[in-house]
């Protein structure tokens, strides 16, 4: 690991402007996922800016009946909490599906979000990765790339995103609230991450010098009938081959309203929205949900050791709206 | 009341560990915790591919060369191969490489980051030749890349004439079985330190296996007398055999590097190394060719068994021996033919792996006697009941059984704590209208305790045990303590032997310096074979200070005890007695023909798994496991159980979930994250159950049993799928992907 600096900022401002100031400087929160990192060489900040002291933990109920989160929420805490668990269970299955629950109790929503892919060629500093040094060249398309992208890909990375509960916020339709230098603004969560294109070494569109304060779900009463299912190798410590969330309303045997995102299939949280449309108005039957599960994954392109994946993705959405369909989404 | 004579004070207890309180408090020290002045930090810079002739060697700009220690093939004083059984692998190559991975250089630094940075900077020019991937290349002679034909070793044993079996035969079933590679990962990744010079000679201290296997090694590789070479085993985080051979290599590499800048250094693999570059169980391909009776009996079985030994010879041939020697299982059979070979690959050597063989040909046998069953139209338990081998009648390699064997007894046990036969019933029905679909499989089997054959006659293994002035007794042997309890029942052995008490019996930690050589801690046999030693040198003692006049010869206290050694020491001086292996009467080896007896015991038993599979998304889940076995005396009950859940468990990751991805000959998913092992949560509950027969010539009738837990869980995890399914696997790891496949033809 090499040397860094390290500072403690107590309200945004302060953050915001160590991490202006510095150059090569990096938010740090539970750690969970930057320390590790660092100790592989593969993050090499010279400066960290911790910022688990900012007030930014609470979970809020806000007028118009959605929920604030803040950056610093634990991930251990937003599961447990019961307005998300009565209103939008879907998030907390889907924290709860990830890592373990001394991880969880550290890690942040922000942390989450700005979580950085688990692909093994990233990790592996002998491997070339245009993600890691730009310009190198990719080892995961003609490696083992199992747990890589099927949706959005290019040849320049096909490394996905890992998160779950990121998966969950794309099926809410969730906001990303951050402050930079004298500017807020919100980006909409399926704007938040971006697809690697040419330009593989930018997760995010959030800008270095931003923080995260805040995510915000809004009101969407029938995610209450939502649920993640997330299909991996073992029951804990590993992340999704494929995972799906979903909300489904259904009323009068039509589905009025849904939600689906799909998770470990791309280099963000995947929203369904071709499978969506297909959904929407129609019969809530088995063969539309194959219909626009197909539909969903009929640009996917599967890689030597993954194309197994589209057909589990379409397997794995069809069995979670029939599940939902038949657990409480008909009215 | 028992009887004073037989009642056990502490065999049969479930003691606490010797070093349990050093482990749980952090006070063990493991070799990376130990550090010296003036220290360099070693690494290995090696292959990147499977085969070729290096040109030359590029180093990398921007590296402060002149501060490095760097140490070449030409540097090795003594011979450059790691002593073993053949002798032909290099510590560092030469010119020509054989496997990816493979050693060609060293580097010293005291600044680590330093180290990994010039390692990655350094490239090879080389001449890339033609390599072998597969069991099958290598067979076929596809290329030539060992010997004379890609031959490591190779055994027939034959018994009868299979040859006359097949014309008379009703019904005569084929089968090809295929097991993966495994990796061992043990917690704590390989790690030498060494101090080496002209004058003192060479010192290594690191986790290990087999101290004795180092100590051979290096004095070959620095050409020194046995008595300027010393290995000292700090705590070690589990083997399971990955620490029997590949630390030879190490600390020569870590001696090397010392050798040359007079200075300690210290080598760590981190776990992509570790994994990458170290031994991995060997992958197997089976052929089996049966004969049998219309009413169920074996009449012949031909069985050809191949392993892919990697690029050097290592361990292979003692593998493959096991392997063979287990390949036709705990059934009568009158004629027996099984040949079997270990092949070259260009991959990194395959190496020992608790079951060291036995898994991989039980596992084609188990899954081919569910065939043969299924084919004659009988239950798997009704087929193998009409063939379970009985006291006096003859393995493959026509071993005369001697014991009382009841593994009829065993399979009702286990079926009945396992409620197999209600629960094919119920499986049966529930699975034509449920989603998930739930199964219920076993396997029966066995495993030999001790080396294969004559192996334990050539090792003459020794054991001392020695009073010390507080008046305790030192256990002197080189067994290692490698987290499975060597240190506790080598207490509760001699404590019991000398009727004292537990907490008076220490055991020397293992240092060449000090201990003598009791053998490598491998193959079921440091409780069995080692353990019966520290029985009979602990009487020795006891003898001498009787036949001195310090102590009774019975009715005596711990204390009395003690007084005893107290007072011999301070008349005589120093008070050792030690002990040598002798083979017990009537164990008959040809090794040539491979006929006899091939190991002094067997353990036997009978697993049950539990299944579900989600046709889904193809998950195979196990959802309970019982395993039942006959292993002699159990001498500790928590450790023995242990054993056992640990073993299972491993098996189970063997089975569903460790799948080592070759790339090139090399290991592609070298981490933790895309190397899968279950964890906790994927373990079902293992239920251990034990049947005592004791053995005449174990320690108060102990077998061995670290490998037999291996053994079991793959056939029987396979058979429950069956169950489930109505689909018949016959191939491991079969992850999801494989699964799908799988069912998917199957439904076509
Ligand atoms: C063994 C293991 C298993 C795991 N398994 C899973 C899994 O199955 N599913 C899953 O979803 N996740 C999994 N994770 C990942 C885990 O969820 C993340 O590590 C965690 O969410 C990161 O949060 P953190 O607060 O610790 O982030 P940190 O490590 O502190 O930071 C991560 C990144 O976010 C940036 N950052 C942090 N806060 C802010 C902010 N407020 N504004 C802007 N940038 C910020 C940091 O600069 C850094 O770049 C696993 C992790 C481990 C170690």
């Amino acid at each position: 690991m090499k040397n860094f600096a390290y500072a403690r900022a107590q309200d945004a401002d302060t953050a915001v402007q160590l991490i202006t100031q510095n150059q090569n400087a990096k938010f740090l929160s539970g750690g969970t996922n930057l320390v590790d990192l660092m100790r592989e060489n593969i993050e090499q900040p010279d400066h960290l800016i911790d910022v688990t002291g900012l007030p930014l933990a609470q979970v809020e109920e806000l007028p118009g009946g959605g929920v604030s989160i803040g950056a610093l929420v634990r991930n251990s805490h937003l599961a447990a909490n019961q307005i998300i668990r009565e209103r939008y269970p879907v998030l907390s299955q889907a924290i709860l599906m990830g890592a373990s629950a001394q991880i969880r109790n550290m890690a942040t929503t922000g942390g989450n979000l700005m979580q950085r892919t688990r692909c093994y060629y990233f990790y592996d500093t002998d491997a070339r990765c245009n993600k890691r040094e730009p310009g190198t060249g990719c080892d995961a398309l003609e490696g083992f790339n199992r747990i890589h992208a099927i949706l959005g890909a290019s040849d320049d990375c096909i490394a996905t995103h890992p998160s779950d509960m990121c998966v969950a916020l794309a099926a809410l339709d969730a906001t990303v609230h951050v402050t930079g230098t004298g500017v807020e603004r919100t980006i909409p969560i399926v704007e938040f991450h971006r697809l690697p294109e040419d330009t593989p070494q930018i997760d995010t569109n959030l800008q270095p010098d931003e923080l995260i304060t805040s995510v915000e779900l809004p009101a969407l009463p029938f995610a209450r009938n939502s649920m993640y299912r997330k299909v991996r190798d073992r029951a804990s410590y590993a992340f999704a081959l494929v995972s799906v969330a979903a909300a489904l309303e259904v009323e009068d045997g039509t589905i009025k309203n849904v939600r689906l995102a799909l998770g470990g299939v791309a280099h963000k949280p995947w929203r369904a929205t071709e499978a969506e449309k297909v959904l929407t108005g129609a019969k809530a039957d088995e063969e539309i949900f194959k219909r626009a599960a197909a539909e969903e994954l009929k640009a996917a392109r599967g890689y030597k050791h993954n194309s197994f994946k589209i057909e589990l993705a379409e397997r794995t959405i069809v069995s979670v709206l029939k599940t939902l369909a038949s657990e409480g989404g008909a009215r | 009341m028992s009887s004073p004579k037989t009642e056990r004070r502490f065999v049969g207890k479930s003691v606490p560990r010797k070093e349990g309180r050093d482990k749980v408090t952090g006070a063990a020290r493991y070799v990376d915790d130990i550090r010296f002045p003036e220290m360099l930090y070693g690494a290995t810079v090696r292959t990147t591919s499977p085969r070729g002739r290096i040109k030359e060697i590029i180093f990398g700009e921007n590296v402060p060369w002149d501060e490095f220690t760097i140490v070449t093939a030409k540097d090795i004083p003594g011979e450059n191969y790691v002593a073993l059984i053949l002798n032909d692998q290099p510590y560092l190559v030469e010119e020509f490489f054989n496997h990816t991975e493979e050693p060609v250089l060293l580097l010293a630094h005291e600044d680590k980051f330093l180290v990994e940075k010039a390692r990655r900077s350094i490239r090879f020019e080389i001449e890339e030749f033609s390599p072998v991937f597969t069991i099958e290349d290598s067979v076929n002679k596809r290329e030539i890349i060992w010997g004379e034909d890609n031959v490591f070793k190779s055994f027939l044993v034959d018994k009868g004439n299979v040859d006359e079996v097949w014309e008379s035969a009703d019904v005569i079933v084929e089968g090809e079985y295929l097991t993966g590679a495994q990796e061992q990962l043990y917690i704590e990744n390989n790690g030498m330190i060494a101090i080496a010079n002209h004058e003192d000679g060479v010192t290594v201290w690191g986790s290990m296996q087999c101290p004795y296997y180092v100590h051979k090694a290096l004095i070959k590789l620095f050409n020194l007398p046995e008595e300027k070479v010393r290995v000292v085993q700090t705590e070690t985080g589990g083997g399971f055999g990955g620490k029997e051979e590949y630390p030879s290599m190490i600390a020569g590499h870590a001696a090397l590097l010392s050798w040359k800048s007079g200075r300690p250094v210290k080598i760590i693999y981190d776990r992509a190394e570790d994994m990458a570059a170290t031994t991995k169980r060997h992958p197997s391909h089976t052929r089996h060719r049966t004969a049998v009776s219309r009413d169920g009996k074996l009449l012949g079985m031909e069985i050809d068994f191949t392993v892919d030994g990697g690029a050097y010879a290592t361990l292979s041939a003692v593998v493959l021996s096991r392997g063979t020697i287990h390949a036709a299982g705990p059934y009568l059979c009158p004629n027996v033919r099984i040949r079997s070979r270990a092949v070259a690959t260009n991959a990194p050597p395959h190496g020992a792996f608790r079951g060291f063989g036995a898994p991989q040909s039980i596992f084609g046998l188990e899954r081919h006697m569910d065939k043969i069953a299924k084919t004659l139209g009988l239950s798997p338990e009704e087929f193998r009941r009409r063939n379970f081998i009985q006291e006096g009648q003859t393995t493959a390699t026509q071993q005369v059984i001697h014991e009382k064997v009841d593994l009829s007894g065993l399979m009702d046990r286990a079926f009945e704590l396992s409620g197999y036969n209600e629960k094919r019933e119920k499986f049966a029905e529930q699975n034509k209208s449920s989603r998930l679909k739930k199964g219920i499989g076993f396997a029966s089997f066995m495993h030999g305790a001790g080396f294969t054959g004559s192996g334990e006659k050539y090792l003459e293994s020794v054991v001392g045990a020695e009073a010390t002035e507080q008046g305790n007794v030192r256990i002197l042997a080189a067994s290692t303590e490698i987290g499975q309890g060597t240190n506790t029942i080598f207490g509760q052995i001699a404590s019991e032997a000398l009727g004292i008490d537990y907490n008076l019996i220490e055991v020397a930690k293992p240092d060449t310096s000090n201990v003598p050589n009791s053998g490598p801690t491998v193959a079921s046999r440091t409780c069995m074979i080692v353990g019966k030693l520290v029985e009979s040198a602990a009487l020795g003692l006891k003898q001498t200070l009787v036949g001195s006049g310090f102590l009774k010869d019975s009715g005596y206290t711990s204390e009395d005890f003690s007084n005893a050694c107290r007072a011999y020491i301070e008349k005589h001086g120093a008070l050792k007695s030690f002990s040598k292996y002798q083979q017990p009467e009537g164990i008959n080896w040809d090794d040539e023909h491979y006929r006899g007896d091939a190991y002094g015991a067997y353990a036997w038993a009978v697993y049950v798994a539990e299944v579900t599979v989600d046709p889904t998304v193809y998950e195979a889940h196990v959802d309970d496991f019982v395993a039942v076995q006959e292993v002699g005396r159990v001498i500790n009950p928590v450790l023995a159980t242990g054993q056992i859940e640990g073993g299972v468990a491993q098996g189970i990751g063997y089975t569903l979930y460790e799948n080592v991805v070759w790339r090139d000959g090399r290991m592609a998913n070298n981490q933790m994250t895309n190397y899968i092992i279950p964890t906790s949560a994927d373990i079902p509950p293992i239920r251990v159950f034990f049947a005592e027969n004791p053995y005449a010539y174990g320690p108060a009738g102990a077998k061995g049993i670290g490998e037999l837990p291996m053994d079991g869980a793959a056939p029987a995890i396979l058979s429950a799928i069956e169950n489930a399914t109505g689909v018949s696997i016959n191939h491991i790891p079969l992850v999801p992907e494989s699964l799908m496949e799988e069912l998917e033809t199957e439904t076509i």
